[in-house]
């Protein structure tokens, strides 16, 4: 039993990075109709935007944990937000913008550009900035005093201490979302967009900016599961950006894709899926190297049995 | 774009009196052109082809002096041709010339920038390249003044058939020559120069309407140019002496182009996006590799290849009828995503069928290895054999198998395009819910579309086990799959000249250049997305596929309408006429 627990936990804790992720698949697939398929990459500018800024504080390693933890923690995650809100609507003006009207396919074909393009800008020209390490290699991810590396036991089950941050992170997010979407201005005006954006826009609402707003909600969610990934596996890496986008597009469709509490759900589910693949499914087949794709599986099964997701996406086939 | 070029845009009456000395500008600089070709180009020997000599040209300056030459009629035409006629309308003089000046300038550039990379500095560069440089300025800024033709009418020339086939002959040898030439060459500078030269020589022919008279042959004749096309292209191997370095390269394309037609079906004609077609290729590769007859598979039984081939199509499409029958149900959108988790399904799984995490089948990631060399009839594609004397090595005898395959495939397109199933790929590609309501069998279209284009996937992988002699799973990234689709992308949706266009550009490019392998991936990112944004329907447009990115544009709109009314006439003539229906 105490197997079954700690797969538990640590199922939620990488549903919980999943959520973080899937969150901006969802707000924007919800006002725009737009899979944006490089929204990984802006997970992956997160992760690097907080490690660079951990470098432009100057490196800073041995402290107290409560300094670690209030001070350099939260100016890390600061600037891996403005770097990966800076790229998201960069790359939504000027990509995603021009092609509003267009085809459905363009778009599309557009983000898969993007996403290689900035995979490879990462891992070219990140060394270049002064101070940067090379980045074609994997990036040791600073370590933070207190998370890094710690855990506490509870009997036989032992969390992570950046496991304990990612579902809380989860929590404070989801929370300050439904805050954002049903208490202000801007998030009623992503609502009503999402429902009918022509007569949004009859009512005054600017959709640009409220679709520049998704975009940056999105953007600043994946940069905190940036700071999370990089404190759970210890190193950063421009390929991260591309597994973690494609799981968390599962998480968002398993949830219903368009509804928040659907990601937020799809991504917890989508992680303990997985990890308790690995532990409980007999034989062969239940070995780690499989369990990319038993999540895929899911998402396939879950479009044959219950295309609307578990809990009903708002729009499922609008073509 | 259109806000740029308005913005360098001088008033009409402004340039008016600068016409005439245009002209002679233009023909100005096309004689400096040929005069700094007599002189040395560059000090160093390494750069380009050798241009250090005076008085003899290399090969590629030759190139050059034709450009030059094409420019100075084009210049001096209108000079001559004062008075209004035939001759004078048939050709787009101005616009040509226009062309003509800016493709004197970039080869300048190009050709001037490389021999001061190539040879480790400007200093190195002649007074011969400063001239050819010089010469292009000129060029292009007389070209810059003059005012645009009308719209050519060559295209509507009535010529003898015969003539029209000569034509046909010429042009495909023209292209097999430059092909050949193009290949032959070593350096990077070299090849780019040429590249450069052959872009603007055919951007100046489309300019001036002469391609509308090729258009116009290629279309009266079509049979005998497909025909054609494929004798030049059987011919290929012949003028490289044997060279198994170009053959590999052109069987590469071969593959790749025959995997993009297959994927064209699925994404240019029925418009849904498949992001892990490269895993039904690697489906076709491993089936064919696993019952190839190697000793590092683990099954004992080895039909004959034909029977492999099959056998590899359908598992391909058995695949692609899993993963479709799901998705295709939902919104298109979903399908991308879900073919690009396939995609990497597949690759895992090959990864773990290593006999540790699965059965043994596939070796994991070392792969098999030594797939045999296939044998028809006792001809070994593995051998060189002597056909008219000329030795043609292993990559030929497989560069001859892809032509073939490529053909199939070629012609399932073509009449699948033209038939009703192909129609109805169109109406969902351009209205699903409009197909539906009209009696479509949306799904049972889109699944056949789908599996149709594994199987013929499959097909090509089986060739590229033999051809490739081992299979891993890594050849079988997602990348992969985001290449083939820039290829289909880049070419033009929905047409075979464009995808092989797109494919050969792709494939040949990384191979010729290098130096820009570090930055390929990227720059080839921002490719896909430059060509959404300004040119969708890419370099060969599909008429009706432009039209879908372009609503607004009437003239376009009239023109497809004429086409589908003289097709629909064509094909019925005794039904009533769609001019009546007006």
């Amino acid at each position: 039993m105490d197997l079954f627990w700690q797969q538990l936990i640590n199922g939620l804790s990488l549903g919980a990075l999943y959520a973080l992720i899937a969150v901006g698949y969802t707000v924007v697939y919800g006002i725009v109709q737009l899979i944006n398929f490089a929204h990984g990459e802006i997970f992956m500018t997160g992760a690097f935007g907080a490690f660079a800024t951990w470098v432009v504080m100057g490196s800073p390693s041995s402290m107290s944990w409560q300094v670690a933890v209030f001070g350099m923690l939260p100016v890390m995650i600061l600037g891996g937000i403005i770097v990966s809100v800076t790229m998201a609507l960069l790359m939504e003006r000027l990509a995603y913008r021009p092609l509003r009207d267009a085809p459905r396919l363009a778009p599309l074909i557009s983000a898969i550009g993007i996403s290689v393009f900035l995979q490879e800008f990462v891992r070219l020209f990140f060394g270049d900035i002064p101070g940067m390490p090379d980045s074609k290699r994997a990036i040791p991810f600073p370590n933070i005093e207190g998370i890094s590396g710690r855990s506490v036991s509870f009997g036989n089950v032992n969390v992570q201490i950046s496991a304990l941050f990612t579902l809380g992170a989860l929590v404070v997010c989801t929370a300050f979302l439904w805050f954002y979407v049903n208490r202000t201005k801007t998030g009623r005006a992503m609502v009503a967009t999402s429902q009918d954006p022509d007569t949004a826009r009859l009512m005054g609402i600017n959709v640009d900016r409220v679709i520049m707003a998704a975009f940056a909600v999105g953007a600043a969610l994946a940069a905190i599961a940036g700071v999370a990934q990089g404190m759970r596996v210890g190193n950063i890496d421009f390929r991260m950006g591309f597994l973690a986008g494609l799981k968390a597009f599962t998480a968002a469709v398993l949830g219903g894709i368009g509804n928040i509490n659907g990601a937020v759900v799809g991504g917890l589910v989508l992680g303990v899926v997985e990890s308790m693949a690995t532990t409980f499914i007999p034989g062969q087949f239940g070995s780690p190297a499989w369990k990319d794709v038993w999540a895929f599986v899911l998402l396939i099964l879950v479009l044959v049995f219950r295309p609307q997701g578990l809990l009903g996406a708002k729009v499922v086939d609008r073509a | 774009m259109s806000r740029f070029t308005s913005a360098l845009t001088i008033p009409a009456e402004k340039l008016e009196k600068f016409q005439t000395a245009a002209h002679i500008g233009g023909i100005v600089a096309a004689a400096l052109g040929i005069v700094s070709v007599l002189l040395p180009w560059s000090y160093a020997h390494e750069a380009l082809d050798d241009v250090t000599y005076s008085a003899a040209p290399s090969p590629l300056q030759y190139n050059y002096i034709g450009l030059a030459v094409i420019a100075v009629v084009l210049f001096a035409a209108p000079l001559v041709l004062r008075k209004p006629g035939k001759a004078r309308d048939w050709v787009a003089w101005n616009t040509g010339a226009r062309f003509a000046g800016y493709g004197l300038l970039a080869t300048g550039f190009v050709g001037v920038a490389a021999i001061g990379i190539e040879s480790g500095g400007l200093i190195n560069v002649d007074p011969g390249g400063w001239l050819a440089l010089v010469a292009g300025v000129v060029g292009a800024v007389s070209g810059l003044v003059l005012f645009r033709s009308p719209e050519p009418s060559m295209g509507r020339i009535k010529t003898n058939t015969i003539v029209q086939i000569i034509a046909i002959a010429g042009g495909l040898a023209a292209v097999l020559f430059a092909a050949a030439f193009a290949l032959g060459l070593s350096g990077a500078g070299a090849f780019l120069f040429y590249l450069t030269f052959a872009a603007f020589l055919a951007l100046t022919l489309v300019r001036t309407g002469v391609f509308g008279w090729f258009a116009k042959c290629a279309a009266d004749n079509k049979k005998i140019l497909v025909l054609a096309a494929f004798f030049v292209a059987f011919v290929f191997p012949f003028t490289q002496n044997g060279s198994d370095a170009n053959m590999s390269i052109a069987t590469q394309v071969l593959i790749f182009s025959a995997t993009a037609l297959g994927l064209n079906i699925v994404v240019g004609l029925v418009g849904l996006l498949d992001l892990g077609y490269i895993a039904f290729l690697g489906a076709g590769a491993f089936t064919s590799a696993v019952l190839s007859g190697s000793l590092y598979s683990h099954i004992h039984w080895h039909p004959p290849f034909i029977v492999t081939v099959l056998i590899s199509g359908c598992v391909s499409s058995f695949l692609g009828l899993i993963i479709g029958t799901p998705t295709l149900r939902v919104s298109g959108d979903y399908l991308a995503i879900v073919t690009l988790a396939f995609g990497e399904i597949f690759r895992i799984t090959m990864n773990n069928l290593d006999g540790s995490d699965g059965p043994n089948i596939t070796n994991g990631s070392n792969g098999i290895n030594n797939v045999p060399e296939l044998s028809f009839l006792g001809f070994n594609f593995g051998d060189a054999h002597q056909i008219f004397g000329i030795q043609v090595g292993r990559f030929a005898n497989y560069f001859w198998l892809m032509l073939l395959v490529l053909a199939v495939i070629m012609v399932v397109f073509v009449n699948l395009n033209r038939s009703r199933i192909g129609r109805g790929w169109v109406a969902i590609r351009e209205d699903e819910l409009a197909a539906e309501a009209m009696g479509v069998n949306t799904f049972g279209l889109k699944i056949l579309a789908f599996a149709g284009g594994a199987f013929l996937a499959g097909l090509a992988g089986a060739v590229k086990a033999h051809y490739d002699v081992s299979v891993t799973p890594d050849q079988y990234v997602f990348l992969e799959s985001a290449f083939l689709l820039a290829a289909v992308v880049l070419g033009g949706m929905g047409t075979v000249m464009g995808v092989l266009i797109g494919a050969t550009i792709l494939k040949l490019l990384p191979e010729k250049l290098r130096f820009f392998s570090d930055y390929r991936l990227m720059l080839f990112g921002l490719l896909l997305v430059f060509m959404m944004r300004f040119r969708p329907e890419g370099i060969i447009a599909d008429e009706r596929r432009q039209l879908e990115f372009h609503a607004e544009d009437e003239e376009l709109a009239e023109d497809v309408q004429e086409e589908l009314i003289a097709y629909h006439d064509h094909f019925n003539p005794d039904a009533v006429t769609t001019e009546d229906l007006r």
